[in-house]
C-alpha cells in the first residue's frame, strides 16, 4: 500500500488549496477525487461574505459578526486574509488577483446584479461599480451563455445611475454556429480575432464607456488577451462570469493543478473514496474505488474537500436519510425524519440549507470518534448558505489553506513529541 | 448511489448522474477540434435518453468519438460517459453495417498473421506512396495513416523457445497484439527486466483482447475475442498469479472495459482476470513499493518527454512510469501536459478521421518539438506510432528505459 | 368590471380544453356543427396535461371493469389507426410479480379472452431480455398492445382539425357565468384572461367537457350535487427510460402499479385520493415514498434512480350522489357517463361528459355529441372514426429518437437552446411567432423547454435572453419571467429532491443565485 503524508479528497478549490498550499511546504501530497472539481462551474472569483442577508461593503468585519453556527467562525478573519494573502501569490504574470477584507468590490453578473466579491482578477476588476459609470455590454452571436442585452437591461434597473448599453459581435468562431466561452476563449487567445473584434467595436462605443464581455477573454493568455483590448479599445476592459464552463475557473484550477504538480504532489481523477481504515483513533487509510477494484492508499492526515450536495460529497437518499459519502461522517443541520426538507416556495429558507458536517476549531468532525486526523473543508461543513451568502470561494479558500496550516503546525508538533 | 457495474446496472444508468455542468465538453479533445462532434455530454448523457434499447441511434455523429475516455475520467458526478458512447456505437454500427475497413483495422491478429511472414514485401508496400493512395481511395485508410511495420517474427515464437529461470515468484504476460507482431523486442525487455528482478514470467498461448473490435462497435466478436483470452489467463489468476501486461489500453480492457462496456460481468474467466491485471509500470512500482524492485540503475544522460495516454489514465492510477523513470540517475523526464496525442487506437487511421486526429495531436507535438528531447516515452504502443509519425522522435514504452538502466541492454 | 362589448354567437359551445372538450370540438366541426370551444388557461392544462401517458390496451380493466376494457380495447386499435404521430408504440407488460396473488393471472387471461384483447404470455427470460430492468423475480409476463400517448401532440392536432373545419378554440377564456332562460340554456360570459375584457357567447347548446371541475361549472348554471369526485393521483416522472415497455402489475387495479415510458422519461403511477378541490392538489410525501415503493417493486435501483418531476392530476370520476357515498374511489367506475341535465335537472340543452379515461376521449366525445343529437331531434353521423386529424397523414408512429434525428440534421447551424430536449434556437423563434406568447410556462410545455433533467438551469437564462433580445420581453417581464420559472419548476421538483436530483438542483442554486444572484435583480422574486 502507498503511503504519503497527506491524501486531500476532492479537486475543488478547497482541495486544491489544502494540497497546493501542504506541498509547497514539503509534504508528501496526493490528491483524490472523483473527477475535476468545482472551479471549472465557478465564477472565478473570490466571494468571501456577500450577503447577510443585506449587502456586506466589508467582508472582514462581516464575517467576524457571524453566528458562532457558520464555518467562518472556525475560521476567523485573520486566517481568511491569510488565505486570501496566500492565493493572490500563487498567481503571476500580469494575471493577477485584486481586492481584500477591507472592502467588497461590486461587480455586475450576467443579468446585470451588482454582486459584491472581495477578489477578482484584473481581468474583472474593471467593472467594479463602484466606480463604473457608462457600460457597453458586448456578446457574440454563437454564445447562447450571455446575453449582453439582459446585463445592460438589468443593470439600468439596479442600479440606474449606471448608463448600460448592449450590443452583439457577429464573428466566426472556429468554424462553429454555437459555441460556449471555452471556444471563445480559444479565439480570443488568436491575435488576428483580437483585432477583429476591436475594429468591430470601437466605431460603436461613446467616449467614457467601459466594455463588459463575456468572461472568455483567453485561456492561454488572458493577461495579454485584456490588455491589448484594454490598449485597442482605449478604455477599460472587464469579464463577466457567466454559465458555466468558466474559463476563469479554469484558469483557477490549472494554475493550482501546475503549482502541485511543481510542488511534486500527485492528483489521480476516477478514485472515489468509500471509506477508511482506523486504529487508535485516527484513519490509518483511504479505501478508494477505482474502477472495479478497491485499493488503499495511507497517510498521516486526510483532508476532505469533496463539496456538498452539489458533488456528491454528501448525499440524500430516497429515504431521505443524509450523509457524507467518503467516511461516513455524522451530518448535522437535516431535519428530523418526516420532517420537512424543502419548503414550497423556491426562495424561502430552507430547513435542510445549511447541513454539512460540523466541525471544531481545528476542523476536526464534531461527533465522530476515530478520526483525529481528519480536517473537513469547504462546502461539506454545515451551516453556511453560500450561494445565497455568495461566500463559497471564500470558504472553500480560507479552510483549505487552514488546514493545511493546521496539518502542517501539528506535524511539526508531532514530531517535536516524538523526538 | 450505487454504481456497481457486475450485474445490476447497466452504464446507461449512470446517465442519472449527469447535472450538464459541462466539463466533459471542457476536456474532451476531439470536441475541442472540430464541430463534426458535438461533445461527450451530447453524445452520451443527454442522447442516451432518446434511445431505445435494440435500436440504433440517429445520431451518427456519435461515430466521431474517439473512445479516448477522457470524459469519463473527468466527470465529477461519475457518469460512464465514453462507455455510454462506445455502446451507443456498437448499436449504430450493427444498423449501418461495417466497413471492410473496420473489419479488417480491428483484428490485428489477422493483419498480424497476414503480414509477418511476407514482413519486408507487406512493409515496403504499405509504405509505398502510390499503394497508399490506392488503399486510401478503396479503402478509406488515410494515405498519410501511421501504420506499424511488421518485425517479421512474433513474440511468442521466441517466448516458446525461451525458459524462464524458476523463482517463487510469477507473473503471467499479457503482451498483446502490437508487442506480437510489430513490437517483440519490447516483450523481450519486459521479460529480462522481471526476471532481472527475480521473477519467472509465464508467456500464455494468447490471442487478442478484442478492444479494436469494441471500439468499432463488433461486440459479438470482441466478446469472443475476450473470453477466449480471458480462459487463457485465468488459470494463473485462480492460482493467485498477477497478470501484467505492456499495452496499456489492452490491460485496461481487462480490468474492466470488457466488463463494462460488453456486459460480460458473468463471464466467470474475465471476473477472475480482471481483479489481477496489472499495467507493467502499475506492477513495477508496486514492487517497488515492497521493496522488491531492483534500483541500482545506471545513468541514462538523456531528456525524455513522457506522454500518459489516455488509456493509461483510464487506469485511474496516477502516472506510475514517471515514479520510475524518477529512480534512474540522470534522467530528465519532462512531463507533457497534453492530454491525447489523436490515434485513438484504430481511430486515426481512417481517413475520414485522420485530420482530426492529428489536430488533436497538434499540441502535444508542437511541445515535443519545442522540447527537442532524445526520445519519447509512452506506454500505448499506437500512441508512440502516432508519435513518431508526427514528430519523427523515437517513441518508447517506459520498460525500455529501464531495461537500459538495469544494465540489460545497450545504448540504442 | 368590464363591460361587454361584442357577443360570439354559436350553435353548441364547448366548456373545456382538455382532450375530451378538444375530442367534442373536433367530432362537432366534422359533423358540420359551429362551435366555439372556451378553456381557462392552455389546452390540456387541467386533467389531460398530468395524465399518467397511457394508451390502455384494456388489460387493467378486463377483470375489474370488463365494459371499461372492451371500449379501451377499441378504443386503442381506432387511436393507433387515426392518430399514429401522437402515439409511441412500446407495447406493454402485464407481470406478476412475488407480491402479487398467482391467481390472479389466469383470471386475467380470461378476461382478456372476453374482451378481444390481443395477449401473449412470454417466458420471463424473454421478458428480462426484453427489458433487462426489469425485476428478475416476477413469475409470469404477458405482452399486451399498451402504448404511451403524447396528449400535447394530441391535442394540438385535434385543435388544429376543429379550427380547420370553421370551430374556434379559445383558450384563455373563463367562464364566469352561465345563461339559463328558465329551463334552457342559452350561453355563457365569458372573460379572456389576458385581456381583462367579457363578453356573453350565445349558444343553443352547452357541452360542459370541464372534467373534474365539471360541477364548479354546474354551479354557475343553478344545477348542484352533481357527483363529480375529483379523484386526486400524483405521478412520478424518472430521469430516463428505464423500460421500453409499459410495464403493468399483474393484479386487481392498486396504487403505483404502472411504469410508462413516454418520450425520454419513465412515469410510475398512480395513487389515488379523493379531493375537495381539483385546483388544490397536494402532493404528499407519503404518496412520493410510496410510488417510489412501487416502481421498486417492478425495477429494482428505482429509488436509486433520479426521479425528475413529480405531479398531481384529478380524475373526474363520477358517481351520481343519488346514488349513494363511495368509500375507495378507485371501485368507481372507470367508464364514462353523459349526464342528461334535461331528464335530471330539468335544463335543456346542457350535457355534461363524466368520468372516463384519456384512452376513450374519442368516444366519449361521441357520446356526448351523440347524445346532444337525440335532444335535439337532429340525426348527423359521426365521422371521427373516419378522418385522421392533421399531422397524422403519413400513418407513422412517434419515435422517441426524432428529435435527436433532427437535430443531426441542424446541428451545422442551429443554436442548442435547451439541451435536454434538445429543443434548437430556430424553433423556439418560430414558436414565439406563431404563438405570441411570452409566458415561458407555455413554451415550456409545448416545446418541453426545460423539463429535463437539468430542470431549465441552463436553457432558462438562454431562452429568457433570446426572448428579450427579439424585444418580446422587456426587463421587468424577463425577470417576472425567470422568478415564475424557477418557481414553477420548483413545485414539480422539491417532494422527489433526493439523490442526483438534489445534486442538480444544487448546482442550479449555484448557477443563479451564486453566480447570477437573481434574488437581487427586482421583480424576480416576487
Amino acid at each position: 500500500m502507498n503511503q504519503h503524508d497527506v491524501l486531500v479528497v476532492g479537486t475543488g478549490l478547497a482541495g486544491l488549496s489544502a494540497a497546493v498550499r501542504l506541498a509547497q511546504s514539503g509534504a508528501r501530497v496526493r490528491v483524490l477525487a472523483k473527477g475535476v472539481g468545482a472551479t471549472h462551474l465557478s465564477g472565478g472569483t473570490i466571494d468571501v461574505l456577500g450577503y447577510t442577508p443585506e449587502r456586506v461593503e466589508r467582508p472582514g468585519e462581516a464575517l467576524a459578526a457571524l453566528p458562532s453556527g457558520h464555518p467562518y467562525a472556525r475560521v476567523g478573519a485573520a486566517r481568511v486574509a491569510a488565505a486570501l494573502d496566500w492565493f493572490k501569490t500563487q498567481f503571476s504574470g500580469g494575471y493577477t488577483y485584486t481586492g481584500s477584507l477591507e472592502e467588497n468590490l461590486l461587480l455586475p453578473t450576467a443579468i446585470g446584479v451588482p454582486k459584491p466579491t472581495a477578489l477578482a482578477p484584473v481581468t474583472m476588476a474593471g467593472g467594479d461599480l463602484r466606480s463604473v459609470t457608462e457600460v457597453m455590454a458586448v456578446g457574440f452571436r454563437g454564445l447562447k451563455d450571455f446575453h449582453p442585452a439582459l446585463l445592460a437591461d438589468g443593470l439600468s434597473r439596479t442600479l440606474p445611475s449606471v448608463t448600460a448599453r448592449a450590443t452583439e459581435l457577429h464573428l466566426p468562431v472556429e468554424r462553429r454556429v454555437e459555441f460556449n466561452a471555452l471556444g471563445l476563449a480559444r479565439a480570443f487567445d488568436q491575435r488576428d480575432f483580437r483585432r477583429t473584434v476591436i475594429t468591430e467595436l470601437t466605431s460603436r462605443l461613446r467616449p467614457g464607456e467601459v466594455v463588459a464581455f463575456p468572461a472568455a477573454l483567453g485561456i492561454a493568455s488572458p493577461h495579454d488577451v485584456w490588455s491589448e483590448l484594454e490598449h485597442g479599445l482605449g478604455r477599460p476592459v472587464f469579464e463577466v462570469p457567466t454559465l458555466p464552463p468558466s474559463v476563469p475557473g479554469m484558469r483557477v484550477f490549472a494554475v493550482l493543478r501546475d503549482a502541485l504538480r511543481r510542488a511534486g504532489g500527485s492528483l489521480l481523477l476516477n478514485n472515489v473514496v468509500v471509506g477508511a481504515e482506523r486504529s487508535n483513533g485516527r484513519v490509518s487509510s483511504l479505501r478508494v474505488r477505482v474502477g472495479l477494484r478497491e485499493e488503499r492508499h495511507g497517510a498521516d492526515w486526510i483532508v476532505i474537500a469533496t463539496g456538498g450536495f452539489a458533488s456528491g460529497g454528501l448525499a440524500l437518499d430516497s429515504d431521505w436519510t443524509a450523509r457524507e459519502t467518503a467516511l461516513g461522517l455524522p451530518v448535522a443541520g437535516v431535519p428530523e425524519p418526516g420532517a420537512r426538507r424543502f419548503e414550497p416556495q423556491y426562495f424561502a429558507a430552507h430547513p435542510i440549507a445549511r447541513a454539512g458536517v460540523a466541525v471544531d476549531d481545528r476542523l476536526r468532525p464534531v461527533g465522530a470518534d476515530g478520526f483525529e486526523n481528519v480536517l473537513v473543508v469547504g462546502a461539506t461543513l454545515a451551516g453556511a448558505e453560500p450561494w445565497k451568502e455568495k461566500s463559497g470561494d471564500g470558504l472553500s479558500l480560507s479552510t483549505g489553506h487552514m488546514a493545511a496550516e493546521l496539518v502542517l503546525a501539528e506535524s511539526g508538533a508531532t514530531k517535536e513529541a516524538i523526538a | 448511489m450505487s454504481d456497481d457495474v457486475l450485474g445490476t446496472l447497466l452504464m446507461r444508468d449512470s446517465l442519472d448522474h449527469c447535472v450538464k455542468c459541462t466539463i466533459c465538453e471542457t476536456f474532451c479533445p476531439v470536441a475541442n477540434v472540430t464541430p463534426l462532434f458535438p461533445g461527450p455530454k451530447y453524445a452520451g448523457p443527454q442522447s442516451e435518453r432518446f434511445r431505445v434499447a435494440d435500436e440504433a441511434s440517429p445520431d451518427s455523429s456519435l461515430d466521431y468519438c474517439s473512445g479516448c475516455g477522457i470524459c469519463t475520467q473527468v466527470c465529477p458526478q461519475g457518469v460512464h460517459i465514453a462507455e455510454i458512447n462506445t455502446q451507443a456505437r456498437a448499436k449504430l454500427r450493427e444498423k449501418t453495417g461495417h466497413k471492410l475497413r473496420d473489419r479488417m483495422i480491428a483484428r490485428p491478429t489477422l493483419t498480424g498473421k497476414l503480414g509477418t511472414p511476407a514482413a519486408p514485401v507487406a512493409n515496403w508496400t504499405l509504405s509505398n506512396p502510390a499503394f497508399r493512395l490506392l488503399v486510401e481511395k478503396t479503402m478509406d485508410i488515410h494515405r498519410s495513416a501511421p501504420l506499424p511495420t511488421f518485425a517479421g517474427r512474433t513474440f511468442q515464437r521466441w517466448a516458446r523457445k525461451h525458459t524462464s529461470p524458476a523463482s517463487e515468484r510469477r507473473v503471467a504476460f499479457f503482451h498483446g497484439c502490437g508487442t506480437n507482431y510489430y513490437e517483440p523486442r519490447l516483450g523481450e525487455m519486459t521479460v529480462e527486466l522481471l526476471e532481472h528482478n527475480g521473477i519467472k514470467v509465464e508467456v500464455p498461448k494468447q490471442d487478442c483482447c478484442g478492444l479494436p473490435l469494441q471500439s468499432n462497435g463488433m461486440f459479438k466478436d470482441a466478446r469472443g475475442y475476450a473470453h477466449r483470452l480471458a480462459e487463457r489467463l485465468a488459470p494463473f489468476a485462480r492460482e493467485g498469479v498477477d497478470i501484467v501486461g505492456t499495452s496499456t489500453s489492452c490491460t485496461l480492457m481487462l480490468k474492466r472495459e470488457a466488463l463494462e462496456i460488453l456486459e460480460m460481468g458473468d463471464d466467470e474467466a474475465l471476473l477472475a482476470v480482471s481483479s489481477r491485471v496489472y499495467d507493467i509500470c502499475e506492477y513495477l512500482l508496486m514492487l517497488h513499493a515492497r521493496g522488491e524492485l531492483k534500483t541500482d540503475f545506471a545513468a541514462v544522460e538523456e531528456t525524455v518527454t513522457y506522454h500518459a495516454p489516455c488509456q493509461q489514465q483510464g487506469h485511474g492510477i496516477g502516472k506510475p512510469a514517471l515514479d520510475l523513470m524518477a529512480l534512474i540517475p540522470g534522467l530528465n523526464v519532462v512531463e507533457s501536459t497534453a492530454s491525447c496525442c489523436g490515434i485513438a487506437g484504430t481511430y486515426g487511421l481512417k481517413r475520414e478521421k485522420y485530420d482530426i486526429a492529428m489536430k488533436v495531436g497538434a499540441g502535444l507535438f508542437a511541445e515535443i518539438a519545442e522540447a527537442t528531447p532524445d526520445r519519447v516515452v509512452c506506454d500505448s504502443e499506437t500512441c508512440r506510432w502516432q508519435i513518431e509519425h508526427a514528430t519523427g522522435v523515437r517513441s518508447v514504452h517506459p520498460v525500455e528505459m529501464l531495461h537500459r538502466a538495469s544494465g540489460l541492454s545497450s545504448p540504442w | 368590471m368590464a363591460v361587454a362589448s361584442r357577443r360570439i354567437q354559436t350553435e353548441v359551445l364547448v366548456i373545456g380544453g382538455g382532450a375530451t372538450g378538444l375530442g367534442t370540438v373536433w367530432d362537432l366541426a366534422l359533423r358540420g356543427f359551429d362551435t366555439v370551444l372556451v378553456e381557462r388557461a392552455d389546452l390540456i392544462e387541467g386533467t389531460s396535461g398530468r395524465f399518467h401517458g397511457l394508451l390502455h390496451s384494456g388489460g387493467r380493466y378486463v377483470v375489474k371493469d370488463p365494459v371499461a376494457a372492451k371500449e379501451c380495447v377499441d378504443e386503442n386499435a381506432l387511436l393507433r389507426r387515426l392518430m399514429p404521430d401522437c402515439i409511441e408504440d412500446t407495447g406493454g407488460l402485464f407481470v406478476e410479480t412475488p407480491d402479487d396473488d398467482p391467481e390472479y393471472a389466469d383470471r386475467f387471461l380470461e378476461g382478456c379472452r372476453a374482451s378481444s384483447l390481443p395477449v401473449d404470455e412470454i417466458s420471463v427470460a424473454e421478458a428480462l431480455r426484453r427489458e433487462p430492468r426489469l425485476n428478475p423475480k416476477i413469475r409470469r409476463a404477458f405482452a399486451v398492445p399498451d402504448a404511451s400517448i403524447d396528449a400535447w401532440k394530441t391535442a394540438s392536432s385535434l385543435a388544429r382539425g376543429a379550427t380547420a373545419e370553421g370551430a374556434r378554440v379559445l383558450t384563455y377564456h373563463r367562464v364566469v357565468d352561465l345563461h339559463r332562460d328558465d329551463g334552457a340554456m342559452t350561453g355563457a360570459r365569458v372573460r379572456d384572461e389576458r385581456s381583462g375584457e367579457e363578453f356573453d357567447i350565445e349558444a343553443r347548446f352547452i357541452l360542459n367537457a370541464s372534467g373534474p371541475w365539471a360541477a364548479q361549472i354546474l354551479h354557475m348554471a343553478g344545477i348542484e350535487d352533481v357527483g363529480v369526485i375529483p379523484g386526486k393521483g400524483i405521478m412520478i416522472a424518472m430521469n430516463h427510460r428505464l423500460v421500453n415497455t409499459v410495464i403493468n402489475r399483474c393484479v386487481m387495479p392498486a396504487d403505483g402499479d404502472i411504469l410508462v415510458p413516454i418520450r425520454t422519461v419513465s412515469v410510475i403511477g398512480t395513487t389515488d385520493m379523493r379531493a375537495a378541490d381539483p385546483d388544490e392538489l397536494e402532493v404528499t410525501q407519503d404518496e412520493v415514498d410510496q410510488m417510489l415503493e412501487d416502481g421498486e417493486r417492478l425495477v429494482p435501483g428505482f429509488k436509486q434512480a433520479r426521479a425528475l418531476r413529480v405531479w398531481a392530476g384529478a380524475r373526474p370520476l363520477f358517481q351520481d350522489a343519488r346514488a349513494g357515498e363511495v368509500a375507495d374511489t378507485r371501485d368507481v367506475s372507470r367508464t364514462h357517463a353523459v349526464v342528461d341535465h334535461a331528464a335530471r335537472d330539468g335544463v335543456k340543452g346542457l350535457l355534461t361528459m363524466s368520468g372516463g379515461k384519456l384512452t376513450t376521449f374519442r368516444l366519449m366525445a361521441q357520446d356526448l355529441v351523440d347524445a346532444m343529437c337525440d335532444q335535439l331531434g337532429e340525426q348527423r353521423p359521426c365521422r371521427t372514426e373516419e378522418v385522421k386529424p392533421p399531422g397524422n397523414e403519413d400513418g407513422e408512429y412517434y419515435d422517441v429518437g426524432s428529435r435527436l434525428r433532427r437535430r443531426e440534421r441542424t446541428m451545422a447551424d442551429d443554436e442548442l437552446i435547451c439541451e435536454c430536449e434538445l429543443i434548437g434556437r430556430k424553433r423556439l423563434e418560430e414558436e414565439l411567432v406563431r404563438r405570441w406568447t411570452t409566458n415561458l410556462d407555455d413554451i415550456r410545455r409545448l416545446l418541453r423547454l426545460g423539463m429535463g433533467p437539468c430542470q431549465g438551469g441552463f436553457c432558462i437564462y438562454r431562452a429568457t435572453g433570446i426572448m428579450h433580445g427579439v424585444e418580446r420581453l422587456d426587463g421587468e417581464q424577463a425577470a417576472l419571467s425567470l422568478h415564475h420559472f424557477l418557481q414553477e419548476r420548483w413545485k414539480g421538483v422539491w417532494p422527489i429532491l433526493y439523490g442526483d436530483q438534489l445534486r442538480q438542483a444544487r448546482l442550479d442554486d449555484w448557477i443563479f443565485q451564486g453566480l447570477l444572484d437573481i434574488e437581487h435583480l427586482p421583480g424576480a422574486t416576487a
